[in-house]
This record gives structure tokens, C-alpha cells and sequence, in this order.
């Protein structure tokens, strides 16, 4: 029995090895096609990207999510369902403002409650069918009704009502000046209402547009191999004739992998190469890189009422605010692609105040703030987690700045999930974090950081309360004239930057190392990471 | 034989069940929230509240696990909370890449090993030796990412010979799906072009996995070899005339297989696991960076699915590797 076992066993073995080596064969048979003698620094095949005009190739840090415009909160599903989808209006090159989108014009009431939107002929879905008034009321409806996180920021809307096929109205709730800027919003994606028949459990068609986009947008998603890559082909409908037929965003995790691949002229984008691998990019003769301020900021949440006691004395943050050498700090973090902030609003957003106080590096005056404030001898955490590749350096660069004035930093590490809960129920000193903007209007940093209303993750993650302050954010968010409004928020901004809730540390560069052969790219800082694809070619 | 199989897969039940237990108290009693993740940072306590409802996340954890375990008794893995889709499909999709890559690296290590560990045990402290010490060495203390860069930096870069990343290249469509393992699917549909181009993407990460293995095999080998070779059955059956091959390898080999199988076996499960640093710098598309980005995200239900698929790989390899034993050693009983 056991003999018989054995030879089983051996003849199995036998077999399979026969498998392997007639599999391994062939191996070297390609591999001597292609390297004939005295040839073999030529590649195999010339890079794609190089022959072929009519396609574009971005190679991406990972996969997608879900694409559900109604359902992904996640810059990165962006870059795909921007393309694919059309928005009533649209963000105008690369200004923070709108233009017409779908909608050609619209109106809105004396009281902003309610906004008329007419839309334009000859846009169409995909599938050939024409995006009407049903369709944008569906969408949004869609939207409220799925209560995931666009629902949030759409919460303002009581109705949608379709007044004719090319006709349609939102009734709000309340006024809400950046309603305009919202629907140019990824989640103001419209969908095609055909996604009913892809409904699966009573899930509004979750399921299917978490894979699939059913957009008017110039391009479809027709792949996505899992891993590997996803393939966005021309919308046979679209009124827009682009030039790139097709765009692959291809998965390359690695850094290194991505920038090699650049070299070589296989793909024409590289989006995931940290700054310190750029400046060796920036001598090759095909690759250019981009460099653009952007929106993304990059500061420190100071626990104004639920972390160290003498965080409470606003003295105590302003000590903090001038220990920091700004631009030491931008250049070891990163690699001096920033630029220091001035207050809350970022440069390039209206409502930004160059004439405003910006904090500089004074020890002096900063040891004797903490002495006026009496707090000796101080010790704080400072939590952060992995997110961001380049926290751990800024965290120890804090660390050195403070030790300056006889702050004692403790650093606390933590898994990116919990730090985003311990955040949430304020369970920190200082933290460092990031933002940028949802839509282009200074209420996504002033209303978001600073009302008491949304402490926590929602926004004001500082736990900062001043009535004055509240007082200043609400009626700027409750009128449409925006003169008016940006003089409120102008006095609103110098308190908090008197109060210094937060340490407001940089603007972040956006930086894109990309083929030189490539044209028409536009950078709009709303619409970071996102290209407009449509317009490209090379 | 038959006894110890029912025994041992009895055995596999009972494991799996603790797995599945300790994985899903552990990764919920850690702080954090995936309906947080999933509605972005500035959603509104009741959005929250609402997602943690659709998603369960609401309920005792004794009560979501009771759930998890009735769906899981009927083949659902449940849904992924950052993917939107069954889990299962999930693994269908990036499983088979993972399993190709680990199972040609295995084969590579094996193939190259094993003559490699009896040639150092037979000329031991001549130069063969010495250099299949190099090479056992150099595996195991070269970190993957470094030996694959390398590999990228010879193959793609300088001789273009061959590619640095994915399974096909964009343009070679995929073979029809039977086992998901692009080699086995284009060679039953006689589809040589994505045999040859997924054979061609292959190389080099899988010899980069193997490098690290390699060392575990060969050193393995010798050592096995060498105490064998020293026993006294050897000797009678050198002084009976018994020399070469059929006494290396029908007298010393089958002897020497035995620790080396349980070592070969064990890393192989730790070969589908640590694909994941060799995954990403080739851009494979395996379990590695899905996992990775799951875990990052508290997608619970896709961490339980791979951990169940992972646990359940390895109880069948300790299994395999035991049932290896009574082939090779007709001493051993039960």
C-alpha cells in the first residue's frame, strides 16, 4: 500500500516538474526574439505611450473605491468620474469660479431659496440617452435618498422640481451662498435615470456605479481590471470630440516603478512620486514637472477646550504659532514645494487677505507670551498617524521648534483610523492634519474650521469656540452679496488669526511630473489630481 | 490513512472557527470607524449614524459576528465596505494572481534548491559549496524591495528585456477565465499570445520572490543532507557497493526530504502572505495591496474573508505536508 503511495506520489511529482519545465520553455523564447545578439539594450517592444497619440497613460498610486458620485467622498475616484460625468456648471479653467455646465443659465431668488436652472440641448448619456430635467431631479433625489456623505453637504435641498424637460428648480431650506459652487462638485455628477434597472436589493444601483459610470461626460469607463488598470473610451454620444480615444490609469503602487516607467516613455503621467524623487526627474530630457499652488493645506489643530488646560490661553498658541520657523520647516518637509499660510483662507481662493498678520519665528517673544500666560515647564502630545508620508518629519521638526521655548513634544503615532476617532472626540493636545476645499468658496474653511457648531471631524477640529467669531461665519454663510461677505470673513479672520486655534503652517505645491509631449493640461486647484481629460493630446 | 485525514480536516473546522472568532473581535474592538471612512471626514452625526445602520456596525458585536458566521456558512464573505462588492468576488479577482506568483516562486525555489543544498552537502567545504553559501546568503539577507528594484533597473531598464510591471501588458487582452491563473487558463484555450506575454511578465517577479526562499531550501537541504549522509546506513550501503545518484537520491534525498518538506511546506504560506511587498513594486495585482488598503480603510468584512482564505491555505499545506510524511517515512504511524 505504502509502496504504491510512493510511487503515486513520485509519478505526480515527475509530471508536474515535466509541466513545469515544457511551461518554462518558452520562456527564453520571447526573451531571444526580442534581444537578438548584439541588440540588447533595445526594449522589447517601443513604450506604448510613445507610438500611439491617440492614448494617454497615468499610472496611479492604487485603486479605486467605489465610483458612486452619490456615495464616494474620495478625491481619487475623481479623476475617473470627472471625465465621465457633466455637472450643471462646471469649474472655469483654472479659476475657482463656475461657468455654464449642462445648465447654459440660471437664476436665483431674492432670498436664495430658490435656484432655476435651464438646461442646454444635445447632452447625452452614454447610452444615447438625452440628460433631461427628470434626470437632474433624479440624481439628486438619488443622492438624498442613499444618505451617505454627499447627501451631507445636499441636506440644504427641501425639492427638486422639474418645470419642463429643460427646466428645473431646487427649493433650499435655507440660504446657502455656496450652493452654485457645490454643484460643480463631484457629487453634482448627473446620472443617467436608466440606473434604476441595474438596482439590486432595493440599493438605488449602488452596486453597478460603484463599478460602472453611466454619465454625459466626453468619456466612459468601458475596463477596469481590478489591480491592474481602469480604461475610460470616448463617449459615442458626447457633443465634445476629444483627441486621446483612450485613457488608461494604470496601478503602480511603487514610487520608484512609476518614475522608472516615465523614464522609459512608458506612461506619460506619474502621479505618485514623493518631492525628494522629483528634483532627480526635473534634469531628464522628456519629463517636465508641474508646479502649481494649490488649495491643499497643511496645519496643526491646537485643543482649544478639551486638551491641555493651558492651550485654553489663547498666549500659550500664539507662543506656539511663533516658535516655528516656517520656512526651515516647508524646506525639510517638503523640500521647500510650499508656501507658508497667511490665516486660514489659502492664496488663490477669494477671501484670502494678503494684508493679513502672519506668524514668524520670535523666541524671544514667544517665551514671553508662555511667561505672561504662566505656563511653565510645558508639556504636550502631539498625535498623528502614517496618512501622510511626510508627518513624521514635521512632527520632529515641531518637536525641535518648541524645545526652543521650553515646550516639552511628545510624539504619539497612531493607526490613521483611530487618530481620525480620537480626533473626532477631541482626545489630543496638538494634531496634525490636512484640508482642502469640497468646493470653491471661503466657507470650507471659515465655517468648517471655526463655527462651534461643527467641532470635531466635521471641521472645527481646534474645539475653538468664540462668540464673535460664530457670530461673523453664520451671516457670512447666510447672504449672497459677496462683498459683503468677504468683509466678514475678513474680520472673522483676523480674530482667529489673533486666537490661533490652529498653527497655520503651509499651502502644499502640487507638483505632477509629466511627458513633455503632452499638451493642454490646465490645473484648477479645485480640481486637484483631476484632469481635463477632453482637452489633452499630444 | 483515511482515519487521520477525516481527523485532521475535523480538526480544520475547529481551527477556522477560532480564527474567524479571534479576527473579527480583534479588528472591531479596535478603535476606529469604517462608517467614518466611508462618509468622509465632514459628514454630520446623523449621516454617521445612518451608514453605521446600513452597514450593521450599530448592533452588539456578538450580534454582527453571529450574522457574519450565518452568511459565511452559506458562501457569503458579506460586502466590502470600500469596494462596494462581495467579497467573495473580490478574492476571485485578486487571489488566482497572488497563488500564480507564490506557486512559480515555490517551483523556482524548489528547482533551483535542492540540487543546489545536495551539491553543498556532497562537496561540502569545497568552492560549490562556498558558492551555494553566497547565493543562500545573499537570498535571505537581501530585502525583496531592494533585489527587485535591482531586477527592474537590469531587465526593464538597461537591457529592455523584460517588463517591470502588472500581469499582461494593456494592450494583450486576458485569457477566458477558468482558474483565474492567467498560465494554466491561456494554455487550456491554446491562447499562446497571453501565454507568452503573462510568462514574460512573470519572470521577474517571481524570481525575485524565489531569491528569498531559495535560501531557506538549500540551506535546509544541506544540512538534512549532511546528517544523513553521515548515518551508518549509508555506509553499509556505500560498502555494498551502492554509489552516485541512486545513492544520493534514493538513499540520502528521500531521507533528507522530510525536515526540509515541513520547512519548504510553512513557507510557502508565508510565500502567499509576503507577496505583498514583492506585489507592489512589480504593480502585481494580487491580495497584497488589497489587503493592505483594507486594513488601512477597517474594511472588516474583506480583512475576514482573506484572513479565512489565508488560515485555511495554511491548515491544508500543514495537512499536505503531514500526509508528505507517511509517503516518505513508513516508519511514522499514527
Amino acid at each position: 500500500m505504502k509502496r504504491r503511495w510512493s510511487f503515486a506520489l513520485t509519478s505526480l511529482v515527475l509530471t508536474f516538474s515535466m509541466l513545469v519545465t515544457a511551461c518554462s520553455s518558452p520562456a527564453t523564447q520571447p526573451q531571444a526574439q526580442n534581444t537578438p545578439p548584439g541588440n540588447s539594450a533595445k526594449p522589447a517592444e517601443p513604450p506604448a505611450s510613445k507610438t500611439v497619440t491617440d492614448t494617454l497613460f497615468v499610472a496611479i498610486n492604487a485603486d479605486q473605491g467605489t465610483l458612486d458620485p452619490a456615495v464616494t467622498f474620495d478625491n481619487a475616484a475623481w479623476k475617473i468620474t470627472y471625465p465621465t460625468y457633466e455637472r450643471l456648471v462646471e469649474y472655469d479653467g483654472e479659476s475657482t469660479e463656475v461657468k455654464p455646465g449642462l445648465a447654459k443659465e440660471w437664476k436665483v431668488s431674492e432670498d436664495g431659496l430658490t435656484w432655476t436652472f435651464t438646461l442646454e440641448e444635445g447632452h447625452t448619456f452614454a447610452d444615447g440617452t438625452p440628460v433631461t430635467a427628470e434626470a437632474v431631479k433624479f440624481t439628486f433625489d438619488r443622492t438624498l435618498e442613499i444618505k451617505k456623505g454627499p447627501a451631507d453637504v445636499y441636506s440644504v435641498i427641501k425639492e427638486v422640481k422639474v418645470d419642463s424637460p429643460t427646466s428645473v428648480t431646487f427649493i433650499l431650506s435655507q440660504n446657502f451662498p455656496p450652493f452654485l459652487s457645490t454643484l460643480a462638485a463631484n457629487y453634482g455628477g448627473i446620472v443617467n435615470p436608466k440606473v434604476k434597472k441595474k438596482e439590486q436589493n432595493g440599493d438605488l444601483g449602488q452596486n453597478y456605479l460603484a463599478n460602472n459610470t453611466m454619465g454625459s461626460g466626453p468619456y466612459e469607463l468601458t475596463e477596469w481590471k481590478k489591480g491592474e488598470y481602469l480604461k475610460l473610451t470616448v463617449n459615442p454620444h458626447s457633443s465634445v470630440k476629444p483627441a486621446f480615444q483612450t485613457v488608461y490609469f494604470k496601478i503602480v503602487p511603487d514610487a520608484t516603478a512609476q518614475r522608472l516607467q516615465l523614464e522609459q516613455g512608458e506612461i506619460d503621467i506619474a502621479e505618485g512620486i514623493s518631492n525628494e524623487q522629483l528634483k532627480a526627474l526635473k534634469d531628464l530630457p522628456g519629463v517636465e514637472v508641474l508646479q502649481k499652488p494649490s488649495l491643499f493645506v497643511d496645519y496643526v489643530y491646537v485643543n482649544s477646550s478639551k486638551g491641555n488646560e493651558a492651550l485654553k490661553n489663547p498666549k500659550v498658541r500664539q507662543a506656539l504659532s511663533y516658535s516655528i520657523d516656517y520656512d526651515a520647516l516647508t524646506e525639510s518637509v517638503q523640500e521647500g514645494y510650499a508656501t507658508q499660510m497667511r490665516g486660514p483662507i489659502p492664496k488663490g481662493l477669494w477671501g484670502h487677505d494678503e494684508s493679513a498678520h502672519q506668524y514668524k519665528r520670535d523666541v524671544e517673544k514667544a517665551k514671553a507670551l508662555l511667561a505672561e500666560a504662566g505656563a511653565s515647564n510645558l508639556t504636550l502630545d502631539l498625535l498623528y498617524s502614517d496618512n501622510k508620508p511626510w508627518w513624521e518629519t514635521e512632527a520632529l521638526t515641531l518637536q525641535a521648534f518648541f524645545a526652543d521655548i521650553g515646550i516639552k513634544l511628545n510624539l504619539k503615532k497612531i493607526a490613521y483610523a483611530t487618530s481620525r476617532e480620537m480626533i473626532d472626540s477631541g482626545e489630543f493636545d496638538l494634531a496634525l492634519g490636512v484640508w482642502s476645499p469640497d468646493f470653491g468658496d471661503p466657507y470650507m474653511f471659515m465655517n468648517y474650521w471655526f463655527d462651534s457648531v461643527n467641532f470635531g471631524l466635521a471641521g472645527n477640529r481646534a474645539f475653538y469656540k468664540n462668540d464673535k467669531v460664530d457670530e461673523l461665519v453664520r451671516k457670512a454663510a447666510s447672504i449672497n452679496d459677496k462683498a459683503e461677505r468677504e468683509k466678514l470673513y475678513k474680520e472673522a479672520q483676523n480674530i482667529v488669526i489673533e486666537d490661533a486655534p490652529y498653527l497655520y503652517l503651509y499651502q502644499k505645491d502640487f507638483l505632477l511630473p509629466i511627458s513633455k509631449n503632452l499638451k493642454g493640461f490646465l490645473f484648477n486647484p479645485m480640481l486637484e489630481g483631476i484632469y481635463n481629460l477632453a482637452d489633452m493630446s499630444k | 490513512m483515511k482515519q487521520i485525514i477525516l481527523k485532521r480536516l475535523a480538526m480544520l473546522v475547529l481551527v477556522l472557527l477560532g480564527v474567524t472568532m479571534i479576527t473579527f473581535f480583534l479588528s472591531h474592538v479596535i478603535p476606529g470607524d469604517p462608517a467614518r471612512m466611508m462618509v468622509g471626514q465632514r459628514a454630520s452625526e446623523e449621516t454617521l449614524q445612518e451608514v453605521r445602520r446600513q452597514l450593521g456596525l450599530d448592533q452588539p458585536v456578538w450580534v454582527q459576528y453571529l450574522t457574519y458566521m450565518k452568511g459565511l456558512f452559506a458562501g457569503d464573505f458579506g460586502t466590502s465596505i470600500r469596494t462596494q462588492q462581495p467579497v467573495v468576488d473580490d478574492l476571485i479577482t485578486f487571489f488566482p494572481a497572488t497563488i500564480e506568483l507564490a506557486i512559480t516562486a515555490f517551483v523556482i525555489a524548489i528547482i533551483i534548491g535542492v540540487p543546489l543544498g545536495v551539491l553543498a552537502a556532497v562537496k561540502k567545504d569545497t568552492s560549490w559549496d562556498h558558492i551555494s553559501r553566497f547565493f543562500s546568503i545573499a537570498g535571505i539577507s537581501t530585502p525583496v524591495f531592494w533585489s527587485g528594484l535591482v531586477g527592474i533597473l537590469i531587465f526593464y531598464k538597461f537591457l529592455g528585456a523584460l517588463p517591470s510591471s502588472g500581469r499582461l501588458d494593456l494592450t494583450v487582452p486576458a485569457p477566458t477565465r477558468i482558474t483565474g491563473l492567467y498560465l494554466v487558463d491561456s494554455l487550456f484555450t491554446g491562447n499562446w499570445a497571453a501565454f507568452t506575454n503573462s510568462l514574460w511578465h512573470l519572470i521577474l517577479p517571481a524570481i525575485t520572490l524565489a531569491f528569498a526562499q531559495l535560501a531557506v531550501v538549500t540551506r535546509q537541504v544541506r544540512s538534512s543532507m549532511l546528517e544523513v549522509l553521515g548515518q551508518e546506513y549509508i555506509r553499509t550501503a556505500l560498502a555494498n557497493g551502492i554509489h552516485g545518484p541512486v545513492l544520493l537520491i534514493r538513499y540520502a534525498l528521500r531521507n533528507a526530504l522530510i525536515p526540509t518538506i515541513t520547512v519548504v511546506g510553512l513557507s510557502f504560506g508565508s510565500l502567499l502572505g509576503g507577496a505583498v511587498v514583492t506585489e507592489t513594486i512589480f504593480s502585481w495585482p494580487g491580495m497584497g495591496k488589497y489587503v493592505v488598503d483594507s486594513i488601512a480603510f477597517l474594511d472588516f468584512p474583506a480583512i475576514m474573508g482573506f484572513t479565512f482564505v489565508i488560515s485555511f491555505g495554511y491548515v491544508l499545506i500543514n495537512l499536505l505536508v503531514d500526509l508528505t510524511y507517511y509517503v516518505l517515512d513508513p516508519q511514522i504511524k499514527e
